[in-house]
C-alpha cells in the first residue's frame, strides 16, 4: 500500500516539473526542470521495482540517474560554450 | 581549470563509482540485468563525463587515441578467439562446453570471456565516437589543432 501511495504522489510532482520545462522562460529553467523530471523518473523506477518485488529495478534506476547527470552536464556545457570538447587551459 | 570547483570535485568522486558500477554490471550480467554491452556503455559514460568536465585535451591524455584504436579490435578478437578456441578443441564455433573439463565450467568461462570482449569493444567504440564528435572541426588536414569554437565566439566563455 505504501508504495502505491508513493507512486501516485509522484505523478503531480512530475507533471509540475514537466510544466516548468515547457513554460520555462530561460534555457536554465528548462534544464533544471528536465533534470528534476529525470530524478522523479529514477524514483518512479525504484518505487515500481519495490511494488512488483523485482529488485533488479534498482540497477536500472542507478543507470538512469547516471545518464541523467551526464546528460544535464552535457547540455549545460553546450549552452555555456557551444562546444563539447572545450578546455579552459588549452594545450596547443 | 580553477572554475567550477563543485563540478570538478563531484566528478572526481563519482568516476570511480561509475567504473565500479560498470564492473558490477559486467560481472553480474549472468544473474541479473546487464552484460558486456551495458557495462561498456557505462564505462564510456564515465569517460565522456571526464572529457566534458576537464576538457577534450586532458581526456585524450588520460586515454590516448592509439589505445582506443587497439582496444576496439581487441574486444572483437577476444570474442572470435573464444569461438576459434572452441573449434580447435573439437566443438562447434562458440561451443562453450568444450572449453573446460566440465561443461558447466566451460559455459561459465565462455560467456565470461565473450561478454568481456563485447564490453571492451563497446567502451572503446563509444569513447572514440564521442572524441570524434567533440573534436570535430578542431584539426586541420595535417592533424594540427586549430582554434577552438569558443575562442571564435563573440562572448567570452563564462
Amino acid at each position: 500500500m505504501m508504495f502505491e501511495v508513493a507512486a501516485v504522489a509522484l505523478f503531480p510532482a512530475m507533471f509540475l516539473a514537466l510544466a516548468r520545462a515547457i513554460a520555462g522562460p530561460t534555457v536554465y529553467d528548462r534544464v533544471l526542470a528536465v533534470n528534476t523530471f529525470g530524478t522523479f523518473t529514477v524514483l518512479m523506477i525504484a518505487v515500481l521495482g519495490f511494488m512488483t518485488d523485482q529488485k533488479d529495478f534498482i540497477d536500472i534506476a542507478l543507470a538512469y540517474a547516471l545518464i541523467n547527470f551526464i546528460g544535464t552536464i552535457a547540455v549545460l556545457k553546450f549552452f555555456a560554450v557551444g562546444d563539447f570538447g572545450y578546455q579552459q587551459e588549452s594545450k596547443k | 581549470m580553477k572554475q567550477h570547483s563543485i563540478l570538478r570535485i563531484v566528478t572526481k568522486l563519482l568516476i570511480p563509482l561509475i567504473l565500479l558500477f560498470a564492473l558490477y554490471v559486467q560481472f553480474h550480467g549472468d544473474f541479473g540485468p546487464g552484460g558486456g554491452f551495458q557495462a561498456g556503455v557505462i564505462v564510456a559514460a564515465g569517460l565522456v563525463l571526464y572529457a566534458l568536465v576537464f576538457g577534450l585535451d586532458t581526456a585524450s591524455e588520460v586515454i590516448k587515441e592509439w589505445v582506443l584504436m587497439v582496444l576496439v579490435p581487441l574486444g572483437v578478437l577476444i570474442y572470435a578467439g573464444v569461438g576459434v578456441a572452441s573449434l580447435l578443441l573439437g566443438g562447434n564455433f562458440l561451443d562453450y562446453n568444450v572449453l573446460a573439463h566440465d561443461p558447466v565450467h566451460g559455459q561459465h568461462l565462455g560467456i565470461l570471456l565473450v561478454e568481456l570482449g563485447v564490453g571492451v569493444t563497446v567502451a572503446a567504440a563509444l569513447t572514440t565516437i564521442f572524441f570524434a564528435f567533440a573534436g570535430r572541426g578542431r584539426r586541420n588536414p595535417t592533424g594540427q589543432r586549430i582554434a577552438q569554437v569558443a575562442d571564435l565566439a563573440q562572448e567570452p566563455p563564462r
